[in-house]
């Protein structure tokens, strides 16, 4: 193909991102240029991605480019949204989290820029094999990123059990799509959706779309393929902990929504109740475990586990609304995920961390400024209206009950009734106990306020108006 | 938009309140009590604007909110107009009850306050299923900060039984309201729903379910006793003033009129439940050593005349249910801003500790008094023009068996019991020592206090202003339950005859007790 066919305009978001990885490149070669800058740089970079990917989505600006391999469409260009406010706000939370000590800040960006264009191609993934790319270009940098401290034994244990154990998911994924290329004949998601026709289904299929909800369900941490979250959050570094928690977890999500809505739609009496069945296992453990979570970070960990079960019921329902729910719900869940952590992060002390949530006690009088996004955060993820939290579970509940799923949404509302006992014991903490050690918080870093205050405006700002989301949400249903 | 004005003008509140606390504990306290009186005054409006001669919601607003079936649609009628002023009026009440008992984050305390105003407001006044449901849920939120941090001791114990038992009843009813939507054309108003519907039994269960814990009808009770001791006096004023109502307003909304075969089939079960519940919170009440546990135990067992003559179908039990649900907003509360006063004093609500204390607190014995006599209900105070029409409308209702409407009306001997019996061990016999010292009700205690009992006595007295204003909208309720959904008829004519019968004796009555008044 000649380089001039190609339509560049389609790629643009992709191309500021690689472009901006390149300038964040070189620029960390001159000691002199203070690092944070490269942050700066990475969120102007994001930034101009974001607004780009936002003039396309609303001007219509798609297509299929490179052999129908790369297709930008409002679906894609929806999940850059998701992937490239999830890139900013860790920026922008990461920022202060890296400056102490000697430790190297301009890798760090890099990987997060690398990760970033990953779910990107995941996103617009027209083909297996370009998923699979984006899969392990995003993977290979969240591995680095989660072993990022290397003289802290937590984060080289993180990162190296998120190494094999991604490893092994990448396995199941790729064979899963070796197998579909058996049974279809090609991994091209269009052709594959053409070649799967209502009453020809060769166990082949089958056998490989198992294999692929295997992979996934490791990508996106859904039970019982969820052993590694809470291990891995904990020991990571917080900041990349909310990064695996959001972007990632989107992009896994896109490409699932990607192949199985458009590729095996057709097989869909096969995988709607094992996603049911998914769902609502993945609901119900994560909330019961995190019940008795004692560390912030692990209780994250595990809710995060049971947020990507309500994902699923969007999924299960298998509608346009379905889809365009999940998509919301994605995206509300990345703000507000990423606010908590950014929240544990502003509740440092000069010893580093303080991850029990019994240190969290008394903070509602001595950091009101804490407490309250804390607060507004795990309400948020509790889902109590007027959040946007409230919002993003509202429409998968309606969305599953427009497919007749009545028991998957009664689990999941009760389940929501649950969560809210894990999520509300913090706000109990922070506001209703009395420390017993009086813990000295470092004051806060501006950059990190700005993150919260951001994601807080989010919050509530599609609580109270949904719309403004909704719509763009369901206008990207491929 | 006066309807909004008044939602949403304590909401400002708490904003103002947010932006100046600096200023101070009394700008503070001033601005919460100016705001409260102010929303009051307004709410008025609602009252003189009301017309009484139709059933339609009126001063009714609706502007699209979310594309898909989500209106922002708020009216009144008969129904919520009380509920509304009830809530306009405690409100200020409990900022001037609580005005030197908060110790510590008293911005904070009043920000809930009046947050939670504004949800109860709004729950009172949606008429779309999604509003009904956000205020629903986001009225949680500050109930849970005033009993979790101004609480007593178990408190945190009792505000997470409370918030997790209505989360739970409140899942089921999201399910209900998502499932409903769907059979309404793609919309939540409520105002375009009419049955029948699909599954209508579990709808109506679902719905339910959600406002029956809220009530609490027995066996949903037991978060009750737990949130009111631990509240602080003022929660517990809110909590069994207007709290509680949204359950019995969720059944009178929507389990009876949108769901009436339902409720005819689940009449004889939700009756036993309620007759249980009046039985069963006034033997209870009878051996609680605590004040407060008594009152919340008294909550139960008038919460269940009030289902009682929901269930009657009666116009007259459930107009009855609805002043009463008033009443018991006024004389409860008053009961627990009263036991309040008596713990700022004594740090104590052990009876045993009391005794005699009429001697030294005469002002205070004689409001308590009225009080006891209101939440029993003696003839010529609020509580018995409520319960005899909730008894009277269930006996000639037919809805159900007679029998249930006997056991009740032990209820009401009950509640002579333990109420006379409390305020005798507490008022009369030996003063004891330590509580030689104690100090009368001051200045603005009465004031607390001297609206309430107005209305204690003019309800009693004279009720006809409240429940000719409400007469309407309960008869539409009426119409629907009485209704078979296939023919639109009155299933007994003859009860046409029984209520114009009813009506006349309790006119009658009213008069006679007006004559003794002015004797």
């Amino acid at each position: 193909m000649p380089i001039e066919a190609i339509n560049w305009q389609l790629l643009m978001p992709e191309l500021v991102i690689a472009l901006t990885l390149i300038i964040v490149l070189v620029f960390d070669l001159f000691d002199a240029i203070s690092k944070t800058v490269l942050g700066w740089m990475t969120i102007v970079g994001a930034g101009i991605a974001l607004w780009v990917s936002i003039q396309m989505h609303y001007a219509g600006t798609v297509g299929v480019e490179f052999n129908q391999m790369f297709k930008v469409d409002n679906f894609s260009l929806f999940f850059n949204i998701i992937f490239l406010v999830s890139t900013i706000l860790v920026t922008l939370i990461s920022m202060s989290y890296l400056d102490r000590g000697d430790r190297k800040q301009g890798p760090y960006y890099l990987l997060i820029l690398l990760a970033t264009l990953g779910m990107m191609l995941m996103a617009a993934g027209n083909e297996l094999i370009i998923v699979f790319l984006g899969l392990e270009l995003m993977s290979l940098s969240l591995y680095v990123l989660a072993g990022y401290f290397r003289d802290s034994p937590a984060s080289s244990e993180a990162g190296m059990k998120y190494l094999l154990l991604g490893a092994f998911a990448s396995a199941f994924f790729l064979y899963g799509i070796a197998l579909i290329y058996g049974g279809a004949g090609t991994t091209s998601v269009p052709e594959i959706a053409q070649a799967i026709t209502a009453d020809d289904k060769s166990p082949l299929l089958l056998a490989g779309m198992f294999l692929l909800v295997v992979g996934f369900g490791f990508k996106v941490a859904i039970v019982p393929f969820h052993q590694w979250a809470p291990d891995v959050y904990e020991g990571a570094p917080t900041t990349i902990a909310a990064f695996i928690s959001a972007g990632p977890k989107a992009a896994g999500f896109a490409a699932f929504l990607r192949i199985f809505m458009e590729a095996l739609p057709n097989l869909q009496v096969e995988w709607g109740g094992v996603l049911i069945l998914l769902a609502m296992l993945t609901m119900t453990v994560g909330n019961i475990v995190a019940i008795s979570q004692t560390n912030i970070k692990r209780m994250l960990a595990y809710s995060s586990i049971a947020h990507a079960g309500y994902v699923l019921i969007g999924l299960a329902a298998a509608n346009d609304d379905g889809i365009s729910s999940a998509m919301l719900y994605l995206l509300i869940y990345c703000v507000m995920n990423i606010g908590a952590f950014g929240a544990v992060i502003l509740a440092r002390t000069e010893d580093g961390e303080s991850l029990m949530i019994s240190d969290y006690a008394g903070l509602g009088t001595r950091k009101p400024l804490l407490a309250m996004f804390m607060t507004v955060m795990l309400l948020s993820l509790a889902g109590f209206p007027p959040t946007a939290g409230f919002v993003g579970k509202f429409y998968l509940f309606k969305a599953a009950i427009g497919s007749e799923l009545y028991l998957l949404v009664i689990v999941g509302a009760i389940n929501t009734a649950i969560s809210a006992f894990y999520y509300l014991r913090v706000v109990v903490t922070m506001y209703m106990r009395e420390p017993e050690e009086e813990l000295e918080f470092t004051p806060y870093a501006s950059t990190l306020v700005i993150g919260l205050v951001i994601a807080a405006i989010g919050v509530f700002l599609i609580g109270i108006l949904p719309s403004l989301m909704l719509t763009p949400a369901q206008n990207s249903v491929f | 938009m006066l309807l909004s004005i008044v939602i949403f003008l304590p909401l400002l509140g708490v904003i103002a309140i947010a932006l100046l606390r600096g200023l101070g504990a009394s700008a503070v306290k001033g601005i919460a009590l100016a705001i409260g009186l102010i929303t009051f005054v307004i709410s008025l409006g609602l009252y003189t604007g009301f017309n009484a001669d139709t059933a339609t919601f009126q001063l009714v607003e609706q502007k699209n909110w979310i594309p898909g079936g989500v209106s922002y649609h708020i009216g009144i009628d008969g129904i919520s107009l009380w509920l509304v002023l009830l809530t306009t009026f405690l409100t200020p009440v409990c900022i001037l009850a609580a005005w030197n008992s908060v110790e510590k984050g008293l911005s904070g305390f009043m920000m809930s306050l009046l947050a939670l105003e504004t949800g109860m407001l709004g729950v009172f006044c949606s008429l779309d299923l999604f509003l009904f449901f956000v205020f629903w849920e986001s009225m949680l939120i500050p109930m849970y900060f005033l009993i979790g941090i101004w609480g007593g001791e178990r408190r945190i114990y009792a505000t997470v039984k409370f918030v997790l038992y209505t989360m739970a009843g409140s899942a089921l009813m999201l399910v209900g309201i998502l499932a409903l939507y769907f059979q309404n054309d793609n919309s939540f108003d409520l105002t375009t729903l009419s049955g029948p519907f699909e599954h209508s039994d579990l709808l109506f269960l679902a719905f339910f379910i959600a406002f029956a814990i809220k009530v609490p009808l027995f066996p949903f009770h037991t978060w009750l006793p737990d949130a009111h001791v631990e509240a602080p006096t003022v929660g517990s004023v809110i909590l069994a003033g207007v709290l509680l109502k949204m359950g019995t307003y969720g059944i009178i909304r929507f389990c009876l009129p949108l769901f009436p075969d339902a409720a005819d089939k689940y009449t004889p079960l939700i009756v036993t439940l309620a007759v249980i519940g009046i039985i069963y919170g006034a033997l209870v009440a009878m051996v609680q050593p605590d004040l407060k546990k008594l009152v919340a135990y008294s909550s139960v067992s008038h919460l269940g005349f009030v289902v009682l003559g929901l269930f009657s179908k009666d116009p007259a039990g459930i107009q009855g249910s609805m002043l009463q649900m008033v009443n018991h907003g006024l004389s409860t509360g008053a009961l627990f801003l009263l036991v309040g006063m008596i713990y700022e004093r004594r740090h104590s609500r052990m009876i045993v500790d009391f005794g005699g204390l009429s001697k030294r607190m005469p002002i205070f014995a004689t409001i308590f008094m009225i009080v006891t006599l209101s939440s029993i209900g003696l003839p010529g105070l609020n509580g018995f023009v409520g319960e005899y029409m909730i008894l009277a409308g269930s006996f000639v209702g037919q809805a159900f068996s007679k029998v249930y409407v006997v056991f009740a009306t032990a209820g009401v001997i009950l509640a002579a019991v333990y109420m006379l019996w409390m305020f005798q061990r507490v008022m009369f016999g030996t003063l004891d020592k330590t509580n030689e010292s104690l100090p009368d009700l001051n200045a603005r205690e009465i004031v607390v206090m001297l609206p309430i009992l107005l209305f204690i006595v003019w309800i009693g007295v004279y009720p006809k202003p409240f429940l000719s204003k409400m007469a309407k909208s309960v008869d539409v309720v009426v119409t629907k339950v009485q209704a078979e959904p296939a023919t639109g008829h009155l299933k007994n004519p003859e009860m046409q005859d029984s209520r114009l019968a009813l009506q006349e004796t309790q006119r009658a009555q009213r008069e006679k007790i007006e004559k003794e008044a002015q004797q």
